[in-house]
């Protein structure tokens, strides 16, 4: 005879009751450590992944720019509210011809290890950056320097670099053309100087903690991989800083790194859901720091082949953009549309938006028909093209969004999307027809129109050549004066703009939460925050 | 038995050169290189890098290169994580993957063989249906819907857990659950099943009519033979907890070898990609080799047949 098993009353054993018990002490316990309270000297701070490395010359992400920016400082550093201002150079001398500038440092320079900074440490620096065996990334960064391409090459010595220190506190450089905009370009992590005797004694290893030195307000305390990197007050840095610890955190994942904001984890978030946005705004709005960064996103066509080497195809493709209809109505996310190539942030400089906006949207849709009429597209024969983005929920959107604005012209589109690094991978390669592509840059115009330059290489994806817009832009990188430079852009830049390379979309949006405690946070456009500003309230 | 050994233990090592040769030349062949980004790279930079990376040497030498690497014990150098070798990127990446899973394991067979047993006891009640139920959304839903709600529950809700990081225990306690729920799932099934089974047994109704305490039966003649099944599931369940953490150490941003695996397949960071497979391979050859040998100890007629 079986026995049912429903007689055994499992239910009222007491070991039930111990389980939950437990549970609940270990809950008890558990909920006790979370909310251990921090002094208000430690900042937290999200950042949108992990560094590769924290050696200037071999960084390549923003991510890194950010520590490396509290980790040392150049000639020229960044202002709270993000403007260039001088950093270890009290003053600077330029030449009538813009070739040669000479920087007085100033007096008593320490490194974190007490270690006196000389002139010396910046010609070790820039030489390292360009010597070959570096195969330092950003190397191009400081090819406005004399011989700079040249010696990064291989092809001349070190010695031939346009740099050198006649005394300690003397630092000359020397220019292959006049670049007005040299200043900007000392704030990056390329033209740091490097502790000369930390690498000659540690050799690759100096990057480690127990070797760090460095001149800025911070230095390194531990770097744990994937988990953070801790920052700790450099002593010899004056005027000493409120924030003495900061720990950066990876937070590559939005939504966690918007839970670990939430639940108080951290002080501070790169960035978080777009879908938050505007939960965010309705409930955390003492936190929500929104801005637009210095970039641009934009359609790019392929010039070198059918349908897009016929300059009236990407005009009749251009007629149908909308991007406020991209950045208001399809994305929310606050992204800044744009209808110019040069992001409308960039100083001193006044962009020039595309000719189709002059026309409303009705005259563009039946100017657009009339230009692929002409170039022999009809209903018989649709224009028929691939439109590739990089994957990505408001990037797809985006994707679907433009497929219909072209739809009223009869332009059949397919859709065809890669991750990141394949995406641009085929752009270098110019295996593609039209693509979203864009650019975070630097606050010149220059920077985003060298894009277009017949020789610029493979990020010029569309091999846009023309040789009046080529020879107006080698006429402004001729000129040392900034206004008549910026002259000589704005009309390469209407150049390009008539000829329909590329349609500009929008410029990227910043969602930041920052605790309402931290003070001394500025919105910039380069949106960097040096942690030497910042203060956390008790 | 030696012979026994000695064979599995070079069909292990066969086994292991396939993979690292196979994924060796599948990560070459994916689009994209270690250096392609969004920013420009001029010709002689990007030749530094590879120079200085080998990748500037035909394929097959790059192989041999790696093959002779990996023979004296060294994983390189990461390609993107240029600050850390491979090998102390996993030193300090493998524990916590391998704590987080222990925890899944503990939790998946305490929570599995309590709610088994519960359920084996108590077939064809509600209490059952509840929690066969349970289990099959258990084994059902993933980790990744599942971690970012326990997320938003117990840190960000109640404030009771961390929400990501590292730091003491509680931090493992959520990713440990949310690896842990499909197992946990399938251990109950399991047990329940066996009890269930183990019930009809004749020797458990001499136990009821001799009028033993219910607990005593319970304890002493279902469970140690109804368990029998989950043990040889331990196996395969523990490879692949400790290997399966990828999922919740995004979600959880905890610093395991995991997270790396996804970011270096990203980035086409040829090395580190390998070097957690490597170690993945290790784990999961070991646990099948210790299956094995187990096996064998139990059952002469398998070493025999070798």
């Amino acid at each position: 005879m079986a026995v049912s098993s429903k007689r055994i009353d499992f239910n009222r054993t007491p070991l039930r009751r111990r389980v939950i018990a437990s549970a609940i002490v270990i809950f008890w316990v558990c909920a006790s450590a979370a909310s251990v309270a921090q002094p208000d000297t430690v900042l937290r701070l999200g950042n949108p992944g992990e560094p590769q490395t924290l050696d200037p010359h071999r960084y390549n992400l923003r991510l890194e720019e950010t520590l490396l920016t509290d980790l040392f400082m150049g000639l020229t550093t960044f202002a709270a509210d993000g403007s260039t201002i001088p950093g270890v150079a009290s003053s600077w001398q330029v030449s009538d011809d813009g070739l040669r500038w000479t920087f007085k440092l100033r007096p008593d320079l320490i490194w974190s290890d007490g270690q006196p900074l000389t002139a010396d440490d910046f010609v070790f620096a820039y030489r390292r950056l360009q010597a070959p065996a570096t195969a330092a990334s950003l190397a191009y960064f400081m090819y406005p320097l004399k011989n700079a391409a040249a010696v990064n090459a291989g092809k001349m010595p070190g010695a031939a670099l346009g740099v050198s220190a006649p005394d300690p506190r003397t630092l000359i450089l020397e220019l292959e053309q006049p670049y007005p905009h040299l200043l900007e370009t000392l704030l990056y992590p390329t033209a740091y100087p490097l502790p000369r005797h930390a690498i000659e004694a540690h050799g690759d290893n100096w990057v480690k903690a127990e070797n760090w030195v460095s001149n800025g307000a911070y230095r390194l305390q531990e770097w744990r991989p994937q988990a953070y990197v801790q920052l700790t007050a450099n002593p010899h840095y004056d005027p000493a800083p409120a924030i003495t610890e900061v720990f950066y955190y990876p937070l590559a994942n939005e939504q966690t790194a918007y839970n670990r904001y939430r639940a108080g984890e951290v002080d501070a978030i790169a960035t978080f859901p777009s879908g938050e946005l505007a939960y965010a705004k309705r409930e955390l709005s003492t936190d929500l720091r929104s801005s637009v960064q210095l970039s641009i996103m934009y359609l790019v066509f392929n010039t070198r082949v059918e349908p897009f080497s016929d300059p009236r195809v990407r005009e009749a493709l251009a007629m149908m953009m909308q991007p406020e209809v991209l950045t208001d109505k399809v994305q929310r996310s606050g992204n800044l549309a744009s209808r110019s190539f040069v992001p409308a942030m960039v100083s001193d400089y006044e962009p020039v938006p595309g000719p189709q906006y002059q026309l409303s949207l009705p005259e563009r849709l039946s100017r657009g028909k009339m230009l692929l009429a002409e170039a022999g597209y009809s209903a018989s024969r649709p224009l028929e093209i691939t439109l590739r983005y990089i994957s990505g929920g408001e990037t797809k959107r985006t994707a679907l969004a433009i497929a219909a604005f072209w739809k009223p012209l009869g332009v059949k589109t397919q859709l065809h999307q890669a991750e990141l690094k394949v995406h641009f991978a085929d752009l270098r390669q110019g295996d593609f027809q039209v693509a979203q592509a864009g650019w975070i840059g630097e606050n010149n115009a220059e920077h985003y129109l060298s894009l277009l330059i017949s020789d610029t290489g493979d990020v010029n994806y569309g091999g846009f050549a023309d040789n009046q817009f080529d020879a107006l832009m080698a006429a402004a990188r001729q000129e040392a004066d900034l206004a008549e430079r910026n002259r000589l852009l704005r009309l390469a830049d209407e150049r390009a703009v008539g000829l329909y390379p590329v349609v500009p979309m929008y410029s990227l949006g910043v969602r930041r939460l920052v605790n309402p405690k931290l003070r001394g946070w500025q919105n910039t456009p380069r949106d960097v925050h040096p942690v030497r500003f910042l203060s956390l309230e008790p | 038995m030696t012979r026994y050994l000695s064979i599995r233990l070079l069909l292990t090592l066969i086994t292991f050169w396939v993979i690292v040769t196979l994924v060796f030349f599948l990560l070459r062949l994916a689009p994209g290189g270690p250096f392609d980004g969004e920013r420009r790279l001029p010709p002689e930079v990007e030749q530094n890098l590879r120079v200085a990376y080998n990748l500037d040497q035909p394929l097959p030498r790059q192989y041999l290169n790696y093959l002779s690497m990996l023979g004296h014990g060294d994983l390189g150098p990461s390609f993107k994580q240029k600050d850390f070798s491979v090998a102390e990127l996993v030193i300090s990446g493998l524990p916590v993957s391998l704590a987080v899973g222990v925890m899944a394991l503990l939790i998946a067979l305490t929570g599995g063989i309590a709610l088994g047993t519960w359920a084996g006891l108590n077939t064809g009640t509600k209490t059952d249906l509840l929690i066969m139920g349970t289990a099959n959304i258990g084994l059902a839903v993933p980790a990744i819907v599942v971690a970012p709600l326990l997320a938003l529950v117990f840190a960000v809700w109640l404030g009771w857990l961390p929400a990501g990081g590292i730091g003491g225990p509680q931090y493992f306690l959520l990713p440990a659950a949310a690896l842990s729920l499909p197992f946990v799932a399938a251990i109950a099934r399991l047990t329940r099943g066996s009890v269930a089974e183990t019930l009809q047994e004749p020797h458990i109704t001499t136990a009821m009519a001799k009028g033993l305490p219910r607990r005593r039966i319970i304890r002493y003649h279902v469970l140690p033979i109804a368990l029998l099944p989950v043990l040889s599931y331990i196996g395969p369940a523990a490879a692949a907890l400790l290997t399966g953490s990828v999922v919740v150490e995004q979600i959880f941003e905890l610093p395991g070898i995991g997270r790396y695996f996804v970011q270096a397949a990203l980035n086409r960071d040829y090395t580190l990609v390998m070097g957690v497979v490597i170690v993945y391979a290790a784990f999961i050859l070991l646990f099948n080799l210790l299956v094995d040998v187990c096996y064998a100890r139990l059952d002469p007629r398998i070493r025999l047949r070798s």
